[in-house]
């Protein structure tokens, strides 16, 4: 028998639409008493469940010599356990009609299996196992590397302005362990030794370190029990969980530069430190982008793109993270059009931001955007989970999927405008052009 | 299990666990099983014709309180031509103005309501909170019914499809679907049309017109709105809004059938500097949808690689060889052709391993038949699929619209799921037989050409690599060269045609000055200052401040790139000492090099004549015109950081300085970008200053 028992479209699962209108998200949330947090979400839509789990590290907490290991491990924990043989952790979840992966920031790394609700306990194993003695040897650990080299070469290496971002974050930080992002150097991760792996495993890996968070056709009471058995004797961890407390300093001199490659059109990005994402001010960012960069009505499209056509794009975006982030923007500067010409209008349109008040009008558009952004990320179990997990671990409370909403709606033209001249100031950005390279021997001859 | 079928299922999964966790202890060391199987619903649609014979499919789910509408049209792909670009262009520029809204008024009354709103040549598509529905529907219908396409728009967008394709031209991706769009289809199919800045220039408003008021008509259109909404509402509102959208015949068109090639034919289009090739093995596929075989092609095809992690290409190019982070195939039902594609990113050095294992891979889809437990696996893993796809309302409309539009039976996608489990090894391995063309494809590669491409002829039936352009365009095959010509007749008569090797290797030394600009406004400029036989520096400097630099010696050679100084290797000297030369063609063996004349290419506007340099640090190309014998480019590869780079330097506007010929433009190219450098001035034995030449 098949996973699935199919029943004819004419018979209705009307049950399916009992809950009420509601952008309200309904969870229950406890600890384990080796510290493991679970949450959980009911929802019978749809027979399927979404297990995931969220480990708090990221690119941040590693070494500075052994950049790249928190991404290595995401890849590494594919790899099976004591009770899973290499390869057939995959099997296990295809095999079941569910999917699987993971992703890692600078800040945290989040597996998860969307599943048929019936194949629930499978989810729970898989996950526990990972936890309890995930398979960490030298065949996975020669086959992984050279899998992230190559992701490294898809993504980075042999794209369109690849080194992007990478470059912007190098430039931004000086302290922060924000300068290097998650792909991380090749070299370190070729430099590391297997007793590094296993370090890093038993510090972050730890039931104390993680949250559990489920979504879908579950019955909470039932799902408890199972969690419980399947993690409760994962041993806590003994180790000191390494949190950098640094604090990057805060520029007083633009800094300025440009980088060559190969690709044709200039791109311009500047980078702006904003605060910490879930502070009050980091909300009066995310809607002073969004009048920048929300939509094609936005400031920079209109401007740029639109009527001036300076650039084939323009926008900015928030990169919040844990620490104090970055806000990005960029352009890409049509052919033959001097990117100077794209950077004096982007730094008009941000200047102007930073001396006069959005109208009233402009306020209202903000909140429908926000209002409707919210209710489409409930449309799957999956990111109702990681949403969940994600305000748990950010800011210790998951209730923010119902709540956040209100922080953005407390702001006022007012404090947009101050955010806009605290942290857009000229002084504390980065800017930097990516340009055609020059080459001295366009000479010879 | 048959009495739990009734319950919810949550219910049922929920004493399952509960008698699993009392009964006993949790074993690890196997896999736990699974519970009951859940009821799959796949709810159910209202479907409605209006008088003017539009299709309305409304799928109601109030779970959030969001509304979408989807316009589809039912038309066949249309053969654009000289104008490839045109059909994409009518589409897209629906929402830049109405007969009553103006581009920006139309963006504004969408971002408003955080609403989202687009428009493409074969449908259009909408959404927002339920609460804005009719502010919404407004702006939907009117930018269907009545775009105007305004000049000013249609010069924006054609500005930016210039730029797009100038920035395309180093993206991997796009270079590769080029490539495989024309050599699949050809280029008197609509599929194998590529977009070129003439066809783009070509584009006039009454193209788009054309297209808006020929194609876009109620019947031949399907409306779907989903979420939350009754169907009466929506009824009530698209009558309201498209019924007196007036319908008109639409013709069908006809489709040439392409052909497939004899044997495998390799295709390769270079992108100097790649670090990976993207790789793809293809062929085009007939198979309609709703056709009897789908699904168990689709079947056969999951297997080999189609989406699942377990899929034998991942497990072998990935998991097992470490060649790339991911290999796929699709199979794609397409109601005028499909196609096959197996495709993955590798690295440069095993880019042949990895077509060894493909082909090995899609040959034994239909030379074995595939294992029980594989073939389970992939059943659950589809069926999985199916059941999770269910989570969106937008896939009971789709399966609707599907059904009405593929004129697939009522009960097709209620009886998928029977039909999925239904097929057997024996099956797949048919359509495996029935449908991959291992000896009939084409291997596209986008990559590195020096470094990957000849350890890919033996893969090609006739031993020819096919190459193109980033534009899928075939880039032409040298001719042979007159008999009895060798590349030192060649230098002679370059050297003739600059004022006589005499004169030249009379000089005693050069002062050029230059200007380039990768961008306007960004200016750099160049000196190079030579004492032939010593020496000789270059410097490019930008706004006065040096930004590189180059010095070389009979001795000794460095370079200074912001700050950083680095000594030359012993070849890179030999090579930059070339130019201590006057008339360095007339010295190879002096400086390592050896030369061959290998063909003229006609298919420039003047033909060319083509001599490859070889010496220790690689091979240059330098072409001369056969009419004038002076230089008209040179192209070198060489190793840098990023792997194998390919600089061209394209030479133009030769002037005479005290009667010796010299190129006043020199365009220096990667990557398929170019940068125009001109020369200024050019001093002939100059006074120069000797301690300019030391070398620390």
């Amino acid at each position: 028998m098949r996973n699935f028992t199919f029943l004819s479209a004419g018979l209705l699962a009307a049950t399916a639409w009992a809950q009420p209108v509601a952008a309200q998200v309904e969870f229950e949330e406890f600890d384990l008493k080796n510290g493991l947090h679970v949450i959980l979400h009911e929802d019978h839509s749809t027979p399927i469940v979404a297990v995931t789990v969220m480990y708090h590290v990221g690119s941040k907490n590693e070494n500075p010599e052994r950049t790249g290991m928190a991404h290595f491990f995401e890849h590494l924990l594919f790899e099976g356990s004591e009770h899973i043989a290499r390869g057939e952790f995959d099997g296990y979840v295809e095999g079941a009609g569910g999917v699987l992966n993971a992703n890692t920031t600078q800040d945290r790394t989040f597996y998860y299996e969307l599943l048929p609700s019936n194949q629930l306990e499978l989810g729970l194993w898989l996950e526990s196992e990972r936890m309890l003695h995930a398979r960490v040897d030298g065949e996975g650990i020669e086959t992984q590397r050279e899998v992230v080299k190559e992701e490294k070469r898809q993504r980075y290496d042999n794209q369109p302005y690849g080194q992007m971002m990478p470059t912007v974050f190098e430039t931004a930080y000086t302290e922060h362990p924000y300068q290097w992002t998650p792909i991380g150097s090749l070299d370190h991760l070729n430099a590391a030794a297997y007793e590094e792996f296993m370090d890093f495993y038993k510090t972050f890996y730890v039931p104390n370190n993680a949250v559990l968070s489920i979504a879908g056709d579950i019955d909470p009471k039932a799902a408890k029990k199972l969690i419980k058995a399947y993690f409760q004797d994962i041993p806590r961890g003994t180790k000191d969980i390494p949190r950098p407390d640094i604090t990057e300093p805060i520029r007083t001199t633009e800094v300025r530069d440009t980088v060559y490659g190969k690709d044709a059109l200039p791109m311009i990005v500047q980078a702006y430190p904003v605060p910490a994402q879930g502070t009050p001010d980091y909300y009066a960012v995310e809607m002073l982008n969004q009048v920048l960069s929300g939509g094609e009505s936005s400031r920079l499209n209109r401007r740029v793109v639109d009527e001036e056509q300076l650039a084939l794009f323009c926008g900015a975006f928030n990169f919040g993270l844990e620490d104090p982030g970055l806000t990005f923007a960029y352009a890409l500067a049509s052919m033959g059009v001097d990117p100077q010409n794209v950077e004096a209008a982007m730094n008009e349109e941000v200047e102007k931001m930073r001396n006069e008040v959005i109208s009233e009008r402009e306020l209202q558009k903000l909140k429908n955007q926000m209002e409707a952004q919210l209710i489409r990320s409930q449309r799957s179990m999956a990111s109702i989970a990681e949403s969940l997990a994600n305000y748990h671990v950010y800011f210790g409370d998951a209730n923010l999927i119902n709540t956040e909403i209100e922080r953005y709606l407390a702001v006022t033209p007012d404090d947009i405008r101050t955010a806009a001249e605290t942290y857009y100031a000229p002084e504390k950005r980065v800017t930097l052009y990516f340009l055609q390279s020059p080459n001295p021997e366009s000479a010879e001859q | 299990m048959n009495r739990f079928t009734s319950l919810r299922s949550s219910l049922a999964v929920g004493l399952l666990a509960i008698a699993s966790v009392l009964g006993a202890q949790i074993d690890r060391s196997q896999a736990p099983a699974a519970g009951p199987a859940p009821k799959i619903s796949i709810g159910s649609y209202d479907m409605t014709e209006l008088d003017n014979g539009l299709t309305l499919i409304v799928v109601e789910n109030h779970r959030l309180p969001l509304v979408s509408w989807s316009l589809t049209l039912d038309t066949d792909p249309v053969f654009e031509g000289r104008k490839a670009g045109y059909v994409d262009f009518a589409g897209n520029l629906m929402t830049t103005g109405t007969a009553t809204r103006t581009k920006s008024e139309i963006d504004e009354a969408v971002d408003f309501i955080g609403a989202r709103l687009s428009t493409g040549p074969t449908g259009a598509f909408a959404t927002s909170l339920s609460k804005h529905t009719d502010a919404l529907l407004e702006v939907f219908a009117d930018v269907i019914l009545h775009p105007s396409y305004p000049e000013a728009e249609l010069e924006k967008a054609r500005k930016q499809a210039l730029s797009g394709l100038q920035a395309n031209t180093t993206d991997p991706g796009s270079i590769s679907s080029n490539m495989r769009a024309k050599v699949l289809f050809g280029d008197k199919h609509p599929y194998g049309e590529v977009e070129t800045e003439e066809s783009i220039e070509a584009i006039a408003r009454e193209d788009l017109v054309y297209y808006h008021q020929t194609y876009f008509r109620p019947n031949v259109a399907y409306l779907v709105v989903v979420g939350d909404i009754t169907a009466e509402e929506a009824q009530t509102k698209v009558q309201q809004h498209f019924g007196a959208w007036e319908r008109a015949a639409v013709e069908n068109r006809y489709q040439p059938v392409p052909a497939r090639p004899e044997g495998n034919q390799v295709c390769f289009a270079d992108l100097p500097g790649a670090v990976q090739s993207v790789v793809q093995l293809t062929h085009v596929v007939d198979l309609k949808p709703g056709h009897p075989d789908a699904i168990a092609a689709s079947v056969m095809n999951s297997i080999l690689g189609g989406g699942a992690f377990s899929g034998r290409l991942m497990q072998n190019l990935r998991e097992d060889k470490a060649f790339t982070y991911g290999a796929r195939s699709s199979l794609s039902t397409d109601p005028v052709m499909g196609r096959f594609t197996a495709f993955a990113n590798v690295r440069n050095e095993v880019t042949d391993s990895a077509v060894v294992e493909f082909l090995h891979e899609i040959k034994r889809m239909a030379s074995e038949p595939v294992d029980a437990a594989s073939l389970e696996t992939t059943l659950n893993y589809m069926t999985g699929s199916f059941a999770r796809s269910l989570e969106q309302p937008e896939t009971v409309a789709r399966f609707a619209l599907n059904t009405a539009r593929y004129e697939l039976p009522e009960d097709y996608y209620a009886t998928y799921l029977e039909k999925l489990n239904a097929v057997t090894a024996e099956d797949v391995q048919r359509m495996a037989e029935k449908y991959l063309r291992p000896d009939n494809m084409y291997i596209t590669v986008v990559g590195n050409r020096d470094e990957v491409a000849e350890g890919l002829v033996r893969f090609d039936s006739d031993g020819e690599i096919a190459f193109y352009d980033p534009f899928g365009n075939p880039a032409r095959a040298l001719d042979p060269a007159p008999e009895g010509m060798t590349a030192a007749d060649v230098f002679n008569l370059y050297y003739t045609a600059r004022g006589g090797a005499e004169k030249l290797e009379a000089l005693k030394g050069v002062r050029m000055e230059g200007n380039m600009e990768p961008a306007p406004g960004m200016a750099f400029s160049l000196v190079r200052e030579t004492i032939y036989g010593k020496a000789t520096r270059q410097e490019v400097s930008m706004m006065g401040a040096p930004v590189m630099s180059e010095v070389v010696t009979t001795q000794a050679g460095q370079t200074t790139s912001q700050g950083a100084t680095e000594t030359m290797e012993a070849d890179q000297l030999r090579e930059a000492q070339q130019d201590l030369y006057p008339a360095y063609l007339l010295h190879l063996d002096e400086l390592g090099l050896s030369a061959e004349l290998v063909g003229i290419d006609g298919a420039k506007s003047s033909p060319e004549l083509v001599v490859e340099l070889t010496g220790a640090t690689g091979t240059t190309e330098l072409r001369f015109d056969l009419m004038t014998s002076l230089l008209v480019s040179e192209t070198s590869q060489r190793e840098g950081p990023m792997g194998n780079v390919a600089v061209t330097v394209k030479y133009a506007e030769y002037e005479a300085v005290k009667g010796i010929q010299f190129p006043m433009v020199a365009e220096q190219s990667a990557g398929g970008q170019t940068m125009p450098m001109r020369f200024e001035k050019i001093e002939l034995n100059p006074k120069l200053d000797a301690t300019l030449f030391e070398v620390n």
